[in-house]
Order: C-alpha cells, then sequence, then structure tokens
C-alpha cells in the first residue's frame, strides 16, 4: 500500500546514506555541533546526577564553541554521513607543569549519534584525532570524561586507555 | 491502590473465592491400593528412582512430573490494570492461570508470586527452582525489569522461560495481523504499521513482526513522548535506561516521521495499540487518517484505547481488541496453553521467537479455514482443538530448530497434545460428576 497524505519528512539521514567520512570543522558546522554537544553533556547527566546540565547549555555550547574555533590550541574534528554532522570531537594542547611527558593533546568532547555507533566510527574518529594531536606535539592522550558514564569508559577502556587522575566529589553537607 | 472492580464477575469472584479458597490443587496421578504401594512411591522404592536421576539428570524429566511442569513466576509488580500490588495480591491472578493452562493445556502449572527487591534477586529465584520444573511462566512482571528477567534467564536456564505479556500478547497480535493483511489485500513486508504503546507487549511485538519478515522501516513505534526515532532528545536516555526500545528507536521508521499518533498514522495500513486504559487515547480524525481498508487492534484491557464502533465510524476496515465481548478477541489464553503443552511434549530447552511466529502462522490458519472476515481473523478460546495443532507446530518447530530434548514427528506430538488435552477436560468432567468438585453457591 503506497502512503497516502504523507507530510513530507527530513530526508533520512540513517547509516544508509553513504559511509561516514571525517574532517577539521568548520564554523558552517557549528548549529550541528551544538547539538551534539548538549546531547553529550545530557548523556553525562543521564549516568550522574551531579553532571545537571545548565538550562541554557545551549547558548553556552554556542560560545565555547565560538572561542574554540579562535584557539590555535584546539582540534575540531566532526564525522559527517550524507552532508549532516553524526560525530565530534573537541580536543585541546596543554603543557603539564610538573610532569613528563609534558605536551598533552586533551580530548575533552567526543559525541557520536547513537545510530552510528557500533560500526567503528568512534575507533576512526578516536585515530584521527591522535594523528592530528600527535601533529600538533602531543606526547601523551588523554580524555576527559565521568568516571559514571559507562559508555565512554569501555569506549577507552577498550582502546588502551588506563585511568589516569581520579576526580572525588562529595555534596557539601 | 486504584479502586476495587465492581460488576457482576467482581462479585462472584469474590464470593466464588471465599467458597473455594484456590482454584487448583495437588491431585495424585498414580493409584494408591494400598498403603504398601507407598514403599513404590515414597521410601523404600522411590530411592531407586532418585539414584538412576542424580546419575543422569536428565531423566528427571522422564522419571518425574517435572516435565509437564510449569512455575508462575511473578513479583506482582504490574498486575492486570491493578499496578503494583505485590506477591500476596497476585496470587489469585497466578491461581487462575495455572487453572486456565491446566484445561486448556493439560500442563501442572503452579503459582509462585515471590517476594522479590530487584530483579537479580528474581533471576536467582528462577534459576534455584530450575531442577523442579519443565517450564518457567513469568508474569505481570514490569517494564523493563521483564525484558532483562527474560533476557538473562532465556540465556542461562536450559528450560522454556516464557514472559506472556511480552511474547503471549505479541504472538496472538501478530495472528490476528497476519489475517487482517490478508482480508485486506496486504503483504506483512510493504505494509505501514503503528505501534502505539512501547511496553511489553508492543516491542515483543514489533520483534516478532520483523522475525516474520516485516520490514522494521515500515514500522513506527510511539511511547508517552510520541514517535520513536534515532534523533529524539531523549534517544542517550533510552539507550541507557531501555535498551530494547532504543534498538527500536534506532532500527524503525525508516522515513523519520516525527510528532504524535496522527503524524504515524497518516498513511499507515495497520495500528496495534497496546497503550493504556481508553476510551479517549485515540482520536477519529487519526484513525480517518490511515490508509483506506485500515485495521485497528485496541488491546488494552478494561477498556480499549477507543471504543472499537467509534474504530469503525472513524474508517477502521478491521478492529480487534482484548475484550470478549467485542469481536476478534486478542487473547493470551490462545495461545500460552498450547505453547507449553507443545514445548513441554519435545521437553524443549527454549521457546525460540520463530517457535512463537509458527505457532501465530497456526492460530492463523485456524481461523482461516473456517473462513476469515472482517469479525472473525482469530479463533476463539471454544474451539479446544486449535491447542492441540498449535502445540503440534510448535514441539515440531522446536524439534526442526534443535532445541527439543526429545524427538517426535508432527502427528506424534498432535496425538501426544490432543491426549493430554482431552484428558484435562474428561477429569474435570469427572471431578464435577463425582461431586469432588462442588457448583458454586448461588
Amino acid at each position: 500500500m503506497s502512503p497516502r497524505n504523507r507530510p513530507k519528512t527530513d530526508p533520512p539521514r540513517s547509516a544508509s546514506a553513504g559511509p561516514p567520512s571525517i574532517r577539521k570543522a568548520s564554523k558552517a558546522d557549528s548549529k550541528d555541533i551544538v547539538e551534539l554537544i548538549v546531547r553529550l553533556k545530557r548523556l553525562n547527566n543521564e549516568f550522574d546526577p551531579l553532571f545537571g546540565v545548565v538550562p541554557d547549555a545551549k547558548q553556552r555550547a554556542e560560545k565555547y564553541l565560538a572561542s574554540s574555533f579562535e584557539s590555535s590550541g584546539t582540534l575540531l574534528l566532526v564525522a559527517t554521513s550524507g552532508g549532516r554532522v553524526i560525530g565530534v570531537v573537541r580536543a585541546e594542547i596543554e603543557e603539564r607543569l610538573f610532569y613528563r611527558p609534558a605536551r598533552e593533546g586533551h580530548i575533552t568532547e567526543m559525541y557520536i549519534l547513537p545510530e552510528h555507533r557500533r560500526a567503528r566510527l568512534g575507533q576512526e574518529l578516536l585515530r584521527t584525532t591522535i594523528r592530528e594531536l600527535t601533529k600538533k606535539g602531543a606526547e601523551i592522550i588523554v580524555a576527559d570524561l565521568p568516571v559514571r558514564n559507562e559508555i565512554g569508559v569501555s569506549f577507552y577502556t577498550k582502546r588502551g586507555f588506563r585511568r589516569l587522575t581520579e576526580t572525588f566529589a562529595q555534596m557539601p553537607q | 491502590m486504584k479502586e476495587a472492580p465492581e460488576g457482576d464477575d467482581a462479585k462472584k469472584a469474590l464470593s466464588y473465592s471465599k467458597f473455594y479458597a484456590g482454584k487448583v490443587g495437588v491431585a495424585p496421578k498414580v493409584p494408591v491400593r494400598s498403603l504398601q504401594d507407598f514403599g513404590i512411591w515414597y521410601t523404600p522404592g522411590v530411592a531407586a528412582v532418585s539414584h538412576a536421576i542424580a546419575g543422569d539428570t536428565e531423566l528427571s524429566f522422564e522419571l518425574t512430573g517435572r516435565w509437564n511442569s510449569v512455575a508462575i513466576i511473578t513479583d506482582g509488580s504490574r498486575v492486570l490494570g491493578l499496578g503494583n500490588i505485590g506477591p500476596e495480591g497476585a496470587l489469585p491472578v497466578m491461581e487462575g492461570k495455572a487453572l486456565i493452562y491446566k484445561y486448556l493445556g493439560g500442563v501442572d502449572a503452579f503459582p509462585l508470586p515471590v517476594r522479590a527487591r530487584d530483579q537479580e534477586q528474581i533471576i536467582s529465584l528462577v534459576k534455584a527452582l530450575e531442577p523442579s520444573f519443565g517450564g518457567i511462566n513469568l508474569e505481570d512482571i514490569e517494564s523493563p525489569k521483564c525484558f532483562e528477567i527474560l533476557d538473562r534467564l532465556r540465556g542461562e536456564l536450559s528450560i522454556p522461560v516464557w514472559h506472556d505479556d511480552q511474547q503471549g500478547t505479541a504472538g496472538v497480535s501478530i495472528a490476528g495481523l497476519f489475517n487482517a493483511l490478508e482480508l485486506t489485500g496486504r503483504k506483512l513486508r510493504g505494509s505501514r504499521i503503528v505501534l502505539f504503546g512501547s511496553g511489553a507487549a508492543n516491542l515483543a511485538t514489533a520483534r516478532l513482526l520483523m522475525g516474520a519478515g516485516a520490514d522494521p522501516k515500515d514500522l513506527i513505534m510511539l511511547d508517552s513522548r510520541g514517535i520513536l526515532h534515532p534523533e529524539r532528545d531523549d534517544i542517550d536516555q533510552l539507550m541507557v535506561k531501555n535498551r530494547w526500545k532504543y534498538e527500536l528507536a534506532i532500527k524503525t521508521n525508516g522515513d523519520r516521521v516525527k510528532g504524535g499518533l496522527k503524524e504515524a498514522l497518516t498513511g499507515a495500513d495497520a495500528l496495534i495499540a497496546a497503550a493504556g486504559v481508553g476510551p479517549d487515547l485515540i482520536k477519529k480524525s487519526e484513525i480517518a487518517a490511515m490508509n483506506k481498508r485500515a485495521i485497528a487492534f485496541l488491546l488494552a484491557n478494561p477498556v480499549p484505547e477507543m471504543m472499537p464502533q467509534e474504530a469503525v465510524k472513524a474508517g477502521a476496515e478491521i478492529v480487534a481488541t482484548g475484550r470478549s465481548d467485542f469481536p476478534n478477541q486478542v487473547n493470551n489464553s490462545l495461545l500460552f496453553p498450547a505453547i507449553f503443552r507443545g514445548a513441554l511434549d519435545v521437553r524443549a530447552r527454549t521457546i525460540t521467537d520463530s517457535m512463537v511466529i509458527a505457532a501465530a502462522r497456526e492460530l492463523a490458519r485456524h481461523a482461516k479455514d473456517k473462513g476469515l472476515s472482517k469479525t472473525h481473523i482469530l479463533p476463539t478460546m471454544v474451539e479446544w482443538k486449535v491447542y492441540p495443532e498449535v502445540a503440534a507446530t510448535v514441539g515440531s518447530q522446536a524439534v526442526k530448530e534443535g532445541h527439543a530434548r526429545r524427538r517426535a514427528s508432527k502427528k506424534e506430538l498432535l496425538d501426544a497434545a490432543t491426549e493430554m488435552i482431552k484428558h484435562s477436560r474428561r477429569a474435570m468432567d469427572a471431578l464435577r460428576e463425582s461431586g469432588v468438585i462442588l457448583e458454586p453457591p448461588e
């Protein structure tokens, strides 16, 4: 039966829209990237109430992203499929004041839309990130994420990362 | 707690329950010709049987009643429309289920509501019970806890585990849908099917439909927040909290339809609603947006999501509900006694989705043989011969798939199931005629 009166919908952007590709982000991607960053923060909140997301997260993400584009030490990569942004990485180069190796490639955000997970895109994105950070002189790669984010913890653990620092938290009585 | 149900059946149920004080009991299967016989049925003779089974535990399926025994397990967390009423509150329902198992399927089912804090405790309780039973029927356990419990137990036990609120309802729904599609000149593949409600029943229905050949892209599911699709804001939350629903959100809805029921039903061929008590959950205009010759299953009990006559007025051609006082009743009792009859007769290790789909096709065929019409897409409980036939189908499918401990031909299975079920009905007649079971007081 052919559907009748079916309302026009956005073109499907499923995994079938062609193999994803990875490139450096441009300002034109900003709207999509902001959405992914907010989704990541909300995901963290699913695992831990101490990551309650602020109501104006979107506006803050826009500013955060705008300043990232201005900073030369910041790396922004996107994965795209069918012309849409489906994944993002933000990382920056930092100097470790007291320790060696000194030059740190620090992954601050990484997010892939759920339907594009489990297709090795994360691995590909991570590999590209490490390559780009190494080009910028990184001697050690670190990733920051809530310890209760099981998805993230399992992702990095499977790829040979180990716990480096722990942040302990408590609510003051 | 919700208000107490009213009506004639409710009144009778209360007074009869007081009179009979329990709906099933344990009846002997062996003769006691004299007290000497206890030396055979019990010690010292029985030690030889125990010794044999201890040497080969599979013999417990041959030398004891294990092969025909099913435990009906619930924690009472989602009982009928009553909600979480606890294990004691669930007991009368499980007794009723045991009675249906016995009468329609010849199965010895034991009502076993348990006090359990969480799913891990239910899982470990059921695992501990495995040696005594040939099968497990999970009942009235809230979602999504029930999915985890079913998946884990199906993987870890070597007897069939069945969750009637998932597989039973889904199995009968797809049986009715097969016939409704045929009657309206459709094929399963290519038909747009909307599943309104994403609880235990509809998640299982979606899975069975895909197993039966439906294209996941043609399915649209809705929960209380609207249409499921991969871009929904709460998609990560679903992944963490309900991975079963999440998987379907990713797989279904190939056109990325967004919004609510109206958007989902626009251009749809069939609706399966298992969303909650009606009668105002679905609007006439929403049904009217469906394709011509629309199919609407409105499965909430006791009040369907919309009254069936309203759905017909809005343009639905075939309407089914969960109720016996309307045509086309989607009734779990059509399936579970037969499924277990068939599974137990071959000492099956599991009940797979393909066994359920085979059972649904057999159920559908039975209705079709009698002639399909708008008001006849499913058999009814009075057609008792459906049960052995579905049982034989399930049993031989288990054999085919390599899940049977005992091989048998379909003919042998049909004969065995017919005999078991007839025996149950004869026993009921005999017990009533002899006055062992009394007629209820007026």
